[in-house]
């Protein structure tokens, strides 16, 4: 009951504060068109339909993103100059509410025990803070919730500063009056998507069916109704947040690799999650008290309506939340080039909820080839004691026409799956940079079973090599173990070293990507030896020294 | 003596509604002026009136961050004699602490009847709990869980509900006069923030310029004259600050100074951005001031990679998409821009801009080139692979290096690479394309690529010292 009637006195309150000039609330968008990005944030673009008067106006927009970043707020055909805009989020907590009301009067109700009666005293708040509430009555100073009464506050009026939601404003001069279309944009945190895909490989393992998917996420309060929604994929060039730009997770140009920046945006991704989170709005003011502590059951009567104030924000959103949980359709997106990205278009418009995950494809590309190997590397300058290890098992493709795809991925986990008779069985998962078109893509998905290797390196003794007029030498053996009832297709790569010489090598091998590669059949349920040797020549004199 | 407090409302003494009804007179007038290093000068200028002798004058309402140290008072005729800054907070705890050894009143309600009974009673100690002594008895405050309210007939003086400034003054006869008060505030900070809708296809960029001013002080300002100051205070810096300059020095996107004047107003060494009106800066507001508007900046996009040394790598590489443009006149600007972001949007196939980077620029004169990062291509990488190393000298080694540049944009590109890692004996021996040298330790070559193609650019380098 209470909430109500305080709900009425902060419109109130808002509309004498701005007497002096005329105000024009749009309290929803006409239309909303979310991009999100992968870095946490989405760029909401809406048009609103205003109903201007001549002389000079604010134009209040009512139910924008609470997590807007104000500096990036863009509105655009308005038709007259623009003096301000303006931000406002000072929050109508019960915190503020008694900080601003400090030499205000304030209504104290206390609940008499035996009759239950409410007497009402009027007083004066002399401070309020952390530590409790000071007031002044007819009698005398005291403080709230320190009497061991049920007491409450109420208050004449609702400071005009402060907002139960946030708000973006414009000032505008005078003008040509009549209903105009504003187009406003801003970003906006707590939004997210990724790139997945299934690889269902045939029962040769020289072809799969590959499936891509967009997983969005909105991890805020809002609700958007019949959005048009995109994803963009790209690496944005972004600024740290205490640079006041746009990323949470620091300057995009301090990473240097994606796998930690994924990591980063992860952790603050889930950082924004429980942040997002609607809070039980519990007072923290009254701990403070001189006397013995007041049992926690009567303590939370006194709160229940306080707390509706601020419940009442929360309420819209809470019951959108429940609305269509089942508007997870699955729907395919559609690519097209946005400068140097890519951007996946959601085809129909779309209610995106409030903290609501949404699935659409954006990719089905059946029977593309594929090759199937296991790969080593092996770093002959460091890894010199013999080891037993295990190769990893390889799908690769070409992202080619030619070979059934040519199409621009998105980073994003590749989760390979084998048919074994008749049963599908998980391969194993591997996550994939962005990779565009005519770009090779090799996936480890797993590490390999029943092909094992033992690598021997031994070098000669220093005075043989000192003899030799060498720096180093190495002579490596592989021994590849098959288990497996067909013969398999082993890469062993090698780095190539400053000045290396490598030489009497059993088996042909070339160089790729600055490695040295050998393509070895090892037979099935068989063994193939790898003998090489590499040579670092001594240095050369300097004809300076 | 006798110190008469005497209350001063300077500004918003508890509200922005009572302030906003106070500053409505004339004769009072709050002037800010913000540096976009979160600080600010603010003075407000007050009517007083005083009686003679000595006198405490409070000011409510002076910014919650104020820098005490920098307070300064100004009132003919009245001689200041201290000035305070007070922060001993007003809580429940200190209240009954202040009370020791003083009287209180309790009241005590009959939870049947509601009866109300008054006692008066000495506050002994409140360590641990609130002993009374209540006629010749000794009690514990509300051992009993019975409501018991105590009243405290006054509140003590230096107790405050927020920090209050004052001051100790002297007037040798009764004033009416023109007060000013001076200080300088952290919480107030401002910065410009660029909107630029860059149109690759037409070579051009709309730019839009706002001054963005953010209000964390603790405290609102009605109806402030205003201006901006840009420009480099001095501020004793901490090391972070001093690392993200060094920072920002080192990945600087100002290709070239400009020396071109702009009609703005100086101060200084300063730019200064007045806003025209009067204006309300609430507390926690965030208020934005339109002060560029260009519609059609000349501006080209480009690709750039740099290597810092001469290594493989089996991952390709995306290069950088920059946007190129010029404040001066001639490309259609013709204005300095203070230090700030760039929000860079193209639009999509429906026309509809979309948000595609940001980037950060200094203080720039006008008539500067910048070459602001946009972004990381999709469809443009490139591969580096070191094919050979030769030791010439035990102080000279030759590397060649290949780098396959790969487009999958349907048109045709090209992508300046930059060669670092070079010491101080450098020389390009051989190149597949001509390249040139950028400085002294770098060389850059302009690789074109055809359309869904690829390049290969090759090149060896002699590096030594």
């Amino acid at each position: 009951m209470r909430g109500k009637s305080l709900l009425v006195l902060l419109l109130l309150a808002g509309a004498t504060v701005r007497a002096q000039q005329i105000e024009v609330v749009s309290p929803q968008p006409d239309n909303v068109s979310v991009t999100i990005y992968r870095d946490l944030f989405a760029l909401v673009t809406e048009t609103r339909t205003v109903d201007l008067p001549e002389g000079p106006v604010t134009v209040s927009f009512e139910g924008v993103v609470e997590t807007l970043l104000p500096a990036s707020a863009v509105a655009t055909d308005i038709g007259r100059p623009l003096a301000e805009r303006n931000f406002d989020y000072d929050a109508l907590t019960p915190n503020n509410l008694l900080a601003r009301s400090i030499g205000k009067g304030v209504t104290i109700m206390r609940t008499l025990p035996g009759s239950g009666k409410v007497a009402q005293v009027r007083a004066t708040v002399v401070a309020a803070n952390d530590a409790g509430i000071t007031l002044r009555t007819d009698q005398g100073n005291e403080v709230l919730h320190c009497s061991g009464l049920p007491e409450h506050l109420t208050f004449d009026e609702i400071p005009g500063d402060l907002h139960a939601r946030p708000k973006l404003s414009i000032q505008l001069a005078a003008g040509q009056p009549g209903k105009r279309t504003i187009r406003l944009s801003y970003l906006a945190r707590g939004f997210a998507w990724k790139a997945a895909y299934v690889a269902h490989l045939n029962n040769t393992g020289n072809r799969m069916d590959l499936t891509a998917w967009i997983t969005l996420q909105n991890l805020t309060q809002a609700s958007f109704r019949g959005a048009q929604v995109q994803v963009v994929a790209g690496k944005l060039h972004l600024l740290a947040e205490e640079n006041r730009g746009t990323s949470l997770t620091g300057d995009s140009d301090d990473y240097y690799d994606e796998s930690s920046m994924d990591e980063a945006r992860e952790e603050a991704r889930q950082r924004l999650a429980s942040e997002l989170e609607p809070k039980d709005p519990t007072l923290q003011l009254f701990s403070g008290c001189y006397a013995l502590p007041i049992p926690p059951e009567r303590e939370d009567r006194h709160f229940e309506e306080m707390r509706e104030i601020i419940v009442t924000g929360f309420r819209a959103s809470a019951a959108a939340m429940e609305m269509k949980r089942d508007a997870m359709g699955i729907v395919q997106a559609v690519r097209e080039e946005l400068g140097d990205y890519q951007l996946y278009r959601l085809p129909l418009p779309t209610d995106l909820n409030a903290r609501q995950t949404k699935q659409a494809v954006f990719l089905v590309k059946p029977r593309v080839k594929v090759e199937r190997f296991y790969r080593f590397d092996y770093d002959v300058r460091w890894d010199r004691s013999p080891e037993r290890t295990t190769p990893e098992s390889m799908i690769t493709f070409e992202n080619r026409k030619a070979s059934g795809l040519g199409e621009p991925l998105p980073a994003g986990l590749v989760r390979a799956f084998e048919i074994h008779g008749d049963r599908e069985v998980f391969l194993g998962e591997a996550s994939m940079r962005d990779k565009p078109v005519n770009l090779p893509v090799e996936l480890g998905v797993s590490k390999a079973m029943d092909l094992g290797l033992e690598i021997d390196a031994p070098s000669p003794e220093v005075e043989e090599v000192r003899e030799l007029k060498l720096q180093d030498r190495v002579d490596v053996e592989v021994r590849a173990f098959n288990g497996k009832s067909k013969p398999v297709t082993l890469e062993f790569r090698q780095p190539i070293e400053d000045d290396s010489v490598t030489s009497n090598s059993t088996d042909l091998f070339r160089r790729k990507d600055g490695k040295l590669v050998w393509r070895l059949r090892v037979p099935a349920n068989g063994t193939y030896v790898l003998n090489y040797r590499v040579d670092w020549p001594l240095p050369p004199m300097d004809p300076s020294n | 003596m006798l110190i008469r407090p005497l209350l001063f409302s300077v500004g918003l003494a508890t509200s922005a509604a009572t302030a906003l009804g106070a500053d409505a007179s004339p004769d009072r007038e709050i002037s800010l002026t913000i540096y976009n290093k979160n600080i600010a000068l603010i003075e407000h200028v007050r009517p007083i009136s005083a009686p003679s002798g000595r006198q405490r004058i409070e000011f409510a309402g002076v910014s919650a961050q104020i820098v005490p140290e920098t307070v300064s008072f100004v009132a003919p005729n009245v001689q200041l004699i201290e000035q305070n800054f007070d922060y001993d907070l007003l809580t429940p705890a200190k209240l009954m602490e202040k009370a020791v050894g003083s009287q209180v009143r309790l009241v005590r309600v009959n939870p049947a009847t509601g009866a109300e009974t008054q006692e008066t009673a000495e506050v002994l100690s409140t360590v641990g709990g609130v002993v009374l002594r209540i006629g010749n008895r000794i009690e514990v405050l509300r051992e009993d869980n019975l409501p018991t309210r105590v009243i405290f007939d006054k509140v003590p003086e230096n107790l405050r509900a927020q920090p209050t400034l004052s001051v100790l003054v002297n007037a040798a006869k009764p004033v009416k006069e023109t007060a000013r008060l001076t200080y300088l505030s952290r919480g107030l900070d401002w910065a410009a923030d660029y909107v630029a809708v860059f149109d690759e296809a037409r070579s051009v960029s709309s730019f839009q310029g706002w001054i963005t001013l953010k209000n964390v002080s603790g405290t609102s300002f009605a109806n402030a004259r205003t201006q901006l100051v840009a420009g480099d205070v001095n501020l004793a810096e901490s090391e972070q600050e001093w690392w993200n300059h060094f920072q920002q020095r080192r990945n600087s996107n100002q290709r070239a100074m400009g020396t071109e004047s702009s009609g703005r107003q100086q101060l200084g060494d300063y730019y200064v951005y007045p806003i025209k009106q009067l204006t309300t800066i609430a507390n926690n507001q965030t208020k934005q001031v339109s002060f560029l508007d260009a519609d059609a900046v000349k501006a080209t996009k480009g690709y750039e990679i740099s290597f810092y040394g001469f290594q493989s790598n089996s991952d390709p590489q995306s290069v950088e998409s920059r946007m190129r443009f010029s404040n001066s006149k001639a490309a259609g600007m013709g204005d300095q821009l203070p230090s700030g972001v760039v929000r860079i949007y193209m639009r999509d196939a429906r026309g509809q801009p979309q948000f595609v980077g940001e980037d950060h620029i200094g203080h720039t004169s006008a008539g500067s080139e910048l070459a602001l990062k946009i972004g990381d291509a999709f469809d443009v990488t490139v591969q580096p692979t070191l094919l050979a190393t030769r030791r010439i000298t035990r102080r000279k080694t030759e590397y060649d290096m290949s780098y396959l540049v790969r487009s999958a944009r349907s048109s045709a590109s090209v992508v300046t690479v930059r060669q670092f890692g070079l010491w101080r004996e450098n020389s390009v021996i051989k190149e597949s394309i001509p390249g040139r040298r950028v400085d002294s330790s770098s060389f850059a070559w302009d690789v074109p690529v055809p359309a869904n193609g690829e390049a290969v650019l090759t090149f060896t380098i002699s590096n030594g010292w």
